[in-house]
């Protein structure tokens, strides 16, 4: 499996850089792997949580493309600290033309 | 929960709670158990991690402390807490009549801390994921749609039925036997027994009641094993199949043992605090008209649909307490606390704390942080079940609202029932009157989710 670069900025802006992130895994998987704080990913992966949430940086948008029906309505359920480039980050294979990718940790919806 | 008598509260208002002072009283109190909000709104203020001596148990009422604990379950172990709680008072007894009568006791495997929880919880996961949940809706709808229309024909001409009887506890039933694959069963039997699984820890039962309890759990397994023999001989498309030839991700196969405590788990968390949430639905649109009216105005709006499950979910969480257990001296919101110490998370107090949640007892589909709320718990236990159980409030509401109007309490408020438990938070009993609407409703118009909120 091939590797990519992920850059995670954290919730208090420091920045992680995951160099080793494998294609087809998914993000959140790369970051609770790598303990990026606040991505908690307490579903496993089921989209049902709301606590892998990410922005995903305005260049990238167009790579990682946006939510489907399903992670729109888990994303509704963190609604305060939604933005247009919300995503829940489990739901985000990686592929390889994401090298280099860049995601802000969402705040905790408090 | 115990089956045995059910509480009223005569005032509706618990005033004479204000008066008292906190060491006077104790969750061990029903009255206390069927209208707790001024004793969570006490313990908060006073004492936020309170001792209860009665119970026995330091109960942690914050939300900021609930979630600060369930993110730590190292510090609070899941497994010694549900083990000290589990038939309290009665265990090895419990323990020994399953043995011979039930086919075993088998501890369940689900509440246990990691790295033992991560592997089975992976196993799980899967099976109760948002998308997979998605496919099921229309099953499900077509279930819930049959049963308000049985319902709504037995209503029909002011009949008066019981919305927890009639309606929530058939339900979740009928919801997760077609789950597991379960074609032909009692549902009151499952009632009773679910009723008899949650009575173990809800700290309630006397000697008399744990002894039914048992027997009714040995019921329940000597069911469980049938089917899991039937599903080894023949194998099956449902999840008790999934269960028998599941593999972790080790290769390995789930022991017997935890299989079966696996598929009990799922029969009765996925039906009893489901149902519990459809108790509440209806209470709430009973009592509060003005719900009702908003859900109604705003059917066809699925964003507005999962925001009014949440603020449900916040405003009547079915799960008021479960156990954890310090594993060394810790600290949490200031308090000192023993290694051992046993706690109960308050979630129905975190649920109402002010100091997150703006005017708490306002039912309001549009706050901003309902997401938030802590019904399904925080952290690696948090309900492996919570999607389905949105899916099944969320079309509960919307085939309700559709198909019935004037949903009325057919006893006084004050009156309801509540069952004897400190685990949940359960109408035991609902006597409700309704009218069946003209039509089903077509197409309505879109929400308004900012909309002002409702007070109740």
């Amino acid at each position: 499996m091939s590797e990519i670069t992920i850059t995670f900025v954290e919730i208090g802006g420091t920045e992680k850089v995951i160099t080793d992130a494998g294609v087809g895994e998914n993000i959140m998987q790369v970051a609770t792997a790598n303990e990026v704080a606040g991505i908690l990913g307490e579903c496993g992966g089921g989209c049902a949580c709301g606590t892998c949430h990410i922005y995903v940086d305005p260049d990238w948008e167009s790579v990682v493309g946006g939510p489907n029906d399903v992670e729109d309505m888990t994303l509704d359920m963190v609604f305060e600290t939604r933005k247009p480039n919300s995503r829940l980050c489990c739901q985000i294979e990686l592929a390889e033309n994401m090298d280099g990718l860049r995601v802000t940790v969402a705040p905790e919806s408090l | 929960m115990s089956s045995s008598e059910n509480t009223t509260q005569g005032s509706g208002c618990p005033a004479h709670l204000e008066a008292m002072a906190l060491g006077d009283m104790s969750l061990t109190d029903p009255v206390i158990q069927a209208h707790p909000q001024a004793f969570y709104t006490k313990l908060r203020n006073e004492d936020p991690v309170h001792y209860d001596e009665k119970l026995g148990m330091w109960l942690v009422s914050r939300y900021d402390d609930i979630v600060t604990l369930l993110r730590d379950p190292k510090t609070f172990s899941d497994k010694q807490g549900y083990e000290a709680q589990y038939a309290s008072g009665f265990f090895e007894e419990f323990k020994q009549i399953l043995i011979e009568q039930g086919g075993g006791f088998f501890p369940d495997v689900i509440k246990s801390d990691p790295p033992e929880h991560t592997r089975i919880r992976k196993l799980m996961d899967g099976a109760f994921s948002a998308h997979r949940v998605k496919t099921l809706e229309p099953v499900i709808t077509r279930i819930i749609a049959d049963l308000v229309d049985q319902m709504a024909d037995k209503a029909d001409h002011g009949t008066v039925i019981d919305g927890v009887k009639d309606f929530a506890i058939p339900l979740t039933i009928a919801v997760i036997c077609e789950q597991l694959g379960i074609n032909q069963y009692d549902g009151n039997k499952i009632s009773e027994w679910s009723e008899a699984i949650t009575a173990q820890i809800g700290r309630m039962q006397n000697r008399e009641d744990m002894v039914k309890n048992a027997l009714k759990v040995c019921e329940l397994q000597n069911f469980i094993i049938q089917q899991m023999r039937d599903r080894e001989a023949e194998p099956k498309e449902d999840m008790i199949s999934d269960l028998v030839h599941a593999r972790t991700e080790d290769g390995g196969k789930l022991e017997f043992g935890e299989a079966v405590s696996l598929v009990r788990a799922l029969i009765i968390a996925g039906n009893d605090t489901t149902a519990t949430a459809i108790g509440n639905l209806l209470f709430i649109l009973a009592t509060q008209p003005q719900v009702a009216h908003q859900l109604y105005d705003n059917v066809e709006d699925e964003r507005f649909l999962t925001r009014f499950v949440e603020e449900l979910l916040r405003f009547a969480p079915p799960v008021r307490g479960l156990a954890k257990m310090a594993t060394c001296d810790t600290e949490l919101g200031s308090v000192k606390l023993p290694k051992g110490a046993h706690m109960l998370v308050l979630y129905g107090s975190g649920n109402d704390d002010e100091s997150h949640f703006n005017c708490p007892r306002t039912f309001d589909v549009s706050r901003g942080n309902t997401g938030t709320h802590v019904a399904f718990g925080v952290g690696i236990h948090r309900c492996i079940g919570a999607s389905l159980a949105r899916m099944e409030i969320k079309v509960a509401a919307r085939e309700l609202i559709k198909r019935v109007s004037d949903i009325t309490l057919a006893i006084p408020a004050e009156d309801v029932t509540y069952q004897k438990t400190v685990a949940t938070h359960s109408i035991s009993s609902l006597p409700i009157t309704l009218k069946k609407r003209p039509a089903a409703k077509g197409a309505a118009g879109r929400i308004d989710a900012t909309s002002a909120p409702v007070v109740s």
